[in-house]
């Protein structure tokens, strides 16, 4: 039992107190038995209040702590620290949360919330009499990390660990390395050219004694906990071993009877069920498609190295942190959305994109074809209004579109590019890409939500028709070679790892962090770290600054060595205890174990597997079961202090 | 490159060695990549010229796109940098030269300007404060208000210690007579100091743009033409007055309007590029007015609304559905009427239309422009910048944080302009990079 | 205009990674919901015991909610089925001790189900305030 609790009721600016009445709630809450002191601060989290905080603990010989503030997911780490820094035990403070689940929540009703903010501290201070100092678990930090995904931010997250001196295990599910990057040719804000790019980050992969990459690896099962996470990783065959003379792939992949549409080029050409995108591709080998072979054999015979019946391998990993680096899939229009896939000169920005990198210079041609006027719409499958899935904005599209006309232009004789947008969004230096293609003779019209442009094909052509803001909302009609959708990014489709990695998404489904600018790597799930746009849309640098802060997250706080966990977990009262059983069948850890003499059985946890999520607590018939920081006498407090006047 | 580092590797000694890095700038993005870099082991010294760390985050009211409290971000990471044991502050100092030396380190020089208050002593109980006889605008509320010549400048700076604008004190002598620890020296003197680190972040963040170049606009010649700069030390919670008020009479306006792309996208003031968060810092200010002033109309004259980030065009929705009214429109001028009022002339995209619109208080988005005084410090080496000044991201399209010196990396908006998590993002990058190539250099 | 509803008082059972933050969300997004109702956070839904339940129902609270985890449950997926049992068997105890079973409810919340959060709390109200 607390006798002498130090409680301190934060203004947050006015965030808390232009609505909760502050000092009444320090006035309600000050005779309360146990406290010995409670006042109001202005910013509980400033160094000032902080020290004023430590100092009362000491002068005053405080023995619990209770902050009503913020939500504890924003400080409670914070205000922890501040009871340690006086001495006393971290678990002896209970914040309470009178911001976002008080003056936020019921801004319009000052009196009734300054009510609950009152039954609120209170409950905190009946928490906290019953609590009990506990010690975080030491465990030692394993000094690996898996990443998952080798496009661009998996590729940076990979180097910038293995330089900090982490062996990392890089993980790509397909064939090939790169990611979308590798699909893009001319990049946008620098002159460089995907591949490149690339191939730039994979020679530095290659180099490094630290990076461990698998090729056609999945992660299958993953446990454990931050500083050791078990992973299990399926490495798919890829029916190559070894490295067959460049010809005899080159004979294997044109014998090859199976043709299917070639994802690389979004289905504009097709490929082999034996396949290599483009010559310079890592790694350099060609790989046989499961899905789409038909096992005839053909090209095994024709180089020594294709074995058919090469096997998947199972890999088990233990790694201290797990880096996502996973991508997004550029948005699939709906059939007919702007006439795509019905009219076929529709085109997507990716499918654009190939285009114009696999055509040579000199004349623009499509489907038997020159083409001379191209059209873009823009925002397709983003900014789909309050009411739409996709209400984000894409970022990336604006800049790229902007860009990729520039290079249609500079590569192509004869083009006119028209573009429809809804505002363009090249922010900071991009602006200048839209200048460039301002100066160059672009078109820009502007089309607002309410009124979206129709594609449609008359007698063998295609129009756009517009209704233009920037010309007083005057409709017309423009006719065109080609029209390019400009589609936004979708988190990935076919991804299971968040529901493995327990990764929750966001509004807009993308993973998500736990703070944008406090902790924008991070997951709710300790350890288990984000980047790229998997998080949601960024371009190449943005993704690469992210994976980079990832690893530096990652560094720092596997560099000492041990991670500490919170020693939150189960506690069996072995006098109450019948060894009935029951919990056993409920643990999702295999946590709890028979144990005791025979004459008195009894169950015991296995401190390292329990993760304290409590599932066992309700089951007990004897109620022998507690779980640290949430014992009945806590529990049954807070709601005494939620219920007493 | 391999040279150096081997030379380098063979004539190390250790002892020379003050900090393992060299933090220039205490804005977010210092203070970040100095937490990371801490964090790892590393020894730390951020030198910040202002009298506080924080940037201008710390003077920000809330935050776009989720409207948190920019104090209740910022003031416990500068608390945490403050007192992190490998991490030491220097405040109100600069650095005057940096040269690469033999052994691949840096010699530093830096030049500590006293506060003429001693700072183990100072308590921060701003009883100096009260005593003192002068009055001046207060810079740290945008000279909104005034401060005293010896003064704390703001509640939640870090450290919250004492200085005296000399340049203002009258030598009177009242505060340090007051100064119940004593802490007031009027002999301290600004002192030169040497220093040899490993490598340096550069994190010394941006300029806002001044309007008073744009006199179309009034700035400067009209009272009710201000700042977003301005507008947000209003609206903070350690805000100069307890509203939001016109500057010219303390009436609290009706009918706002917002003037987007101040200063950017605009040639003849020789800055092309986007700004970046101007338009969502607008967005967000439109909607804290809206709950200031319930009765109030805002408006704001756009070209492109840039809410681009992850959350900003959920955000810009919550504004338009709260009632800002958004003009697409290009303003040509302001004019004052005599009651403080102001005309705007604008022409509007959607009438084609030369239009005429009265609002009593203008505010105008100005932009970022590059901090390049950093460039100069270096000796003996190049640091290039971008052709606007901004720091030069040598390889922007694989390694971010590095620039085009070896040792020397960018975190935050001294790269170009972006928003707070951007920042953040690319603090982590450059402690990254300046692990890695720590690593490399032991 | 308040109707009584208003003044019921209903505890919520959140937990600490999925419900919370979208309860914090709700309030993050100014998204009102009645200051009755007071918020208790929990590692895991399936972790509350029975007898917190009615010992809150006992001591003045009109009604129990629990925000449930549901499939997003960092502990996995025996959350579900575990977090339902333990609902039915403290309802059955709540018969016994004459406390209308409809006192208690559960529902999923997911870490961004703010708006149904808000949605849930109204119609809980509504209904408690017609036993
Ligand atoms: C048409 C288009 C043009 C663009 N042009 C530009 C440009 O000019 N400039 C620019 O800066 N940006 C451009 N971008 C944006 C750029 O593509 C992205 O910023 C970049 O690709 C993001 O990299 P990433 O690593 O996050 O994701 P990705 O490139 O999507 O890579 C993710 C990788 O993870 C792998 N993966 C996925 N799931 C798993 C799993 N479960 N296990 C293992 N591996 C997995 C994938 O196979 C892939 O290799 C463009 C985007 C598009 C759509
Ligand atoms: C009006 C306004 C509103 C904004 N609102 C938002 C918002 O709501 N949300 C958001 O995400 N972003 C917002 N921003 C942007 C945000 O302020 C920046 O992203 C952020 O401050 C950048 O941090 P920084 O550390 O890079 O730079 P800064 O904050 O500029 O910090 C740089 C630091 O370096 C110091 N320094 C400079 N030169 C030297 C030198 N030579 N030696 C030593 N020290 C030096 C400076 O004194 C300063 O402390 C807003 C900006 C403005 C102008
Ligand atoms: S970046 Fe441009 S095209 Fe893409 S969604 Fe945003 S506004 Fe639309
Ligand atoms: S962010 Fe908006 S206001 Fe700022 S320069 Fe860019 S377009 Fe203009």
């Amino acid at each position: 039992m607390k006798k002498r609790i130090g409680v301190y009721v934060c203004h947050c600016g006015g965030n808390i107190s232009d609505v909760v009445n502050v000092s009444e709630v320090v006035t309600a809450v000050k005779d309360m038995e146990g406290v010995a002191i409670a006042k109001n601060t202005l910013f509980a989290c400033s160094d000032a209040a902080q020290n004023e905080i430590v100092n009362d603990i000491t002068s005053l010989h405080l023995d619990a702590l209770v902050i009503a503030s913020c939500s504890p997911k924003l400080h409670l780490h914070t205000f922890r620290a501040v009871a340690e820094r006086a001495g006393l035990n971290s678990y002896n403070y209970v914040q309470v949360n009178i911001r976002e689940q008080c003056s936020w929540a019921h801004s319009y009703e000052k009196v009734s919330a300054t009510g609950k903010a009152i039954q609120l501290v209170k409950s905190g201070i009946e928490r906290v009499i019953f609590s009990r100092a506990m010690e975080p678990f030491s465990i030692p930090a394993e000094q690996s990390v898996m990443v998952l995904g080798a496009g661009i931010g998996g590729m940076r997250s990979a180097i910038s660990l293995a330089n900090v001196g982490l062996q990392v295990y890089l993980l790509e599910r397909e064939f090939f390395i790169g990611g979308r990057t590798a699909q893009w040719g001319d990049l946008s804000a620098a002159y460089e050219n995907g591949p490149e790019v690339v191939s730039r980050l994979f020679k530095q992969i290659r180099e490094h004694a630290n990076i461990h990459l698998f090729i056609g690896a999945e992660l299958i099962s993953q446990s454990g906990n931050i500083g050791s996470f078990e992973v299990k990783v399926k490495i798919k065959p890829r029916r190559i071993s070894g490295d067959c003379d460049e010809s005899g792939f080159n004979q294997a992949i044109s014998i090859c009877p199976v043709e299917v549409p070639d994802d690389f080029n979004f289905g504009l050409t097709s490929r082999k069920a034996i396949y290599q995108h483009y010559p310079s591709e890592y790694p350099a080998i060609p790989a046989i498609d499961d899905a789409n072979c038909n096992f005839c054999g053909a090209c095994e015979s024709l180089c020594k190295s294709i074995d058919l019946n090469q096997k998947e391998e199972i890999l088990n990993l233990k790694v201290g942190n797990i880096i996502v680096n996973t991508g997004f899939d550029p948005y699939e229009p709906t059939r007919g959305e702007f006439g795509y896939n019905e009219i076929e000169r529709v085109l997507t920005l990716p499918q654009f994109k190939r285009l114009v990198d696999i055509s040579g210079a000199g004349k623009l041609n499509f489907k038997g074809k020159q083409i001379h006027t191209i059209t873009y719409i823009f925002c397709v499958g983003s900014r789909q209004g309050e009411e739409g899935e996709n209400q984000y904005c894409s970022r990336y599209c604006c800049t790229t579109a902007l860009n990729t006309a520039i290079i249609v232009k500079r590569k192509f004789a004869d083009i006119t590019n028209i573009h429809c947008t809804r505002g363009i969004r090249t922010y900071g230096k991009q602006e200048l890409i839209y200048e460039e293609s301002s100066r160059q003779g672009d078109i820009f019209l502007e089309f607002s939500f309410e009124n979206m442009p129709v594609v449609e094909e008359r007698n063998g052509k295609v129009f756009v028709r517009i209704k233009d803001i920037l010309t007083a909302n005057r409709e017309m009609e423009a006719e065109t070679d080609l029209v390019v959708l400009i589609t936004g990014m979708v988190p990935r489709r076919n991804n299971n790892i968040a529901q493995m990695l327990k990764i929750p998404t966001g509004r807009d489904h993308f993973f998500n962090e736990i703070h944008a600018k406090l902790r924008p790597v991070e997951t709710v799930i300790d350890g288990v770290l984000i980047a790229g746009t998997c998080q949601g849309p960024k371009n190449i640098m943005e993704t690469l600054n992210s994976s980079m802060a990832a690893a530096a997250k990652s560094a720092a706080s596997l560099s000492s060595g041990t991670i500490h966990l919170e020693p939150i977990v189960a506690d069996v009262n072995t006098d109450q205890c019948t060894g009935c059983g029951i919990c056993l069948t409920v643990c999702p850890f295999d946590a709890i174990v028979t144990a005791g003499p025979e004459d008195k059985p009894a169950v015991s946890i296995v401190i390292s597997r329990c993760k304290g999520c409590g599932m066992c607590l309700p089951v007990c018939p004897e109620d022998a079961i507690e779980l640290y920081g949430f014992t009945n006498e806590e529990m049954e407090g807070m709601i005494d202090g939620l219920t007493s006047y | 490159m391999k040279k150096i580092v081997e030379q380098n590797q063979a004539g190390m000694d250790e002892s020379l060695i003050d900090y393992d890095v060299l933090v220039i700038g205490g804005g977010i993005a210092g203070d970040e990549a100095a937490l990371k870099l801490a964090d790892v082991g590393y020894k730390i010294l951020i030198v910040e010229k202002d009298l506080s760390i924080g940037g201008r985050m710390i003077l920000l009211s809330k935050v776009f796109p989720t409207l948190d409290c920019s104090a209740c971000i910022t003031t416990p990471k500068v608390s945490e940098t403050a007192r992190h044991r490998n991490i030491s502050i220097f405040t109100k100092t600069e650095v005057k030269s940096i040269t690469r030396r033999q052994d691949n380190f840096f010699d530093i020089t830096i030049l500590k300007r006293t506060r003429y208050v001693l700072e183990t002593l100072c308590t921060g109980c701003k009883e100096c404060e009260d005593v003192c006889p002068i009055l001046i605008p207060d810079e740290y509320q945008y000279n909104q208000v005034a401060r005293k010549a010896v003064f704390i400048p703001f509640s939640i700076a870090q450290p919250r210690i004492a200085n005296i604008d000399i340049d203002n004190c009258i030598l009177c002598g009242l505060c340090e007579k007051k100064c119940p620890s004593d802490a007031i020296d009027f002999t301290l003197v600004d002192t030169y100091e040497h220093l040899v680190v490993k490598s340096v972040v550069l994190a010394t963040g941006f300029r806002l743009f001044n309007p008073t170049v744009l006199s179309r606009y009034g700035y400067g010649r009209y009272k009710n033409v201000m700042t977003a700069m301005e507008m947000e030390r209003q609206l903070a919670p350690t805000r100069p007055y307890n509203s939001v008020l016109r500057p010219k009479d303390g009436k609290m306006p009706d009918n706002i309007a917002y003037l987007l792309c101040v200063g950017s996208r605009d040639q003849t003031v020789g800055n092309p590029i986007c700004s970046q968060i101007c338009c969502m810092y607008s967005t967000k200010q439109a909607q804290l007015l809206l709950g200031a002033l319930p009765m109030a109309d805002v408006t704001v004259y756009y070209l492109h609304v840039r809410a681009f980030g992850k959350g900003f065009c959920e955000f810009y929705n919550q504004a338009l559905s709260m009632g800002v009214n958004y003009i697409k429109a290009k303003v040509a001028s302001v004019r004052e009427k005599e009651n403080g009022n102001l005309i705007l002339r604008y022409e509007d995209f959607s009438t084609g239309q030369v239009e005429e619109q009265e609002h009593d208080l203008v505010v105008l988005a100005t932009g970022i422009l590059a901090n390049a005084e950093i460039e100069s410090v270096f000796k003996g080496e190049k640091l290039e910048l971008d052709p606007y000044e901004f720091v030069r991201q040598k390889d922007m399209l694989t390694n971010p944080a590095i620039t085009s010196i070896s040792g020397v990396f960018a975190a935050g908006t001294v790269t170009g302009p972006m928003d707070i998590p951007d920042t953040i993002l690319s603090a982590g990058a450059a402690a990254a990079e300046a692990t890695a190539y720590l690593k490399k250099l032991s | 205009m308040e109707s009584s509803s208003a003044k019921l008082k209903v505890l919520v059972f959140s937990t600490d990674k999925i419900s919370d933050p979208a309860i914090d969300l709700a309030g993050l997004l100014k998204k009102h919901y009645p200051a009755g109702v007071y918020t208790i956070s929990v590692p895991c839904s399936s972790a509350i015991k029975p007898r917190w339940i009615i010992h809150a129902l006992q001591r003045g609270f009109d009604g129990v909610f629990i925000a449930a985890d549901g499939t997003d449950c960092p502990y996995g997926e025996l959350c579900v089925p575990n977090t339902a049992n333990l609902v039915a068997a403290t309802q059955i105890k709540m018969e016994k001790l004459g406390i209308a079973p409809q006192r208690l409810k559960m529902a999923a919340i997911c870490s961004i189900c703010a708006e149904p959060f808000v949605r849930y709390m109204n119609s809980f109200l509504h209904d408690l305030d017609t036993i």
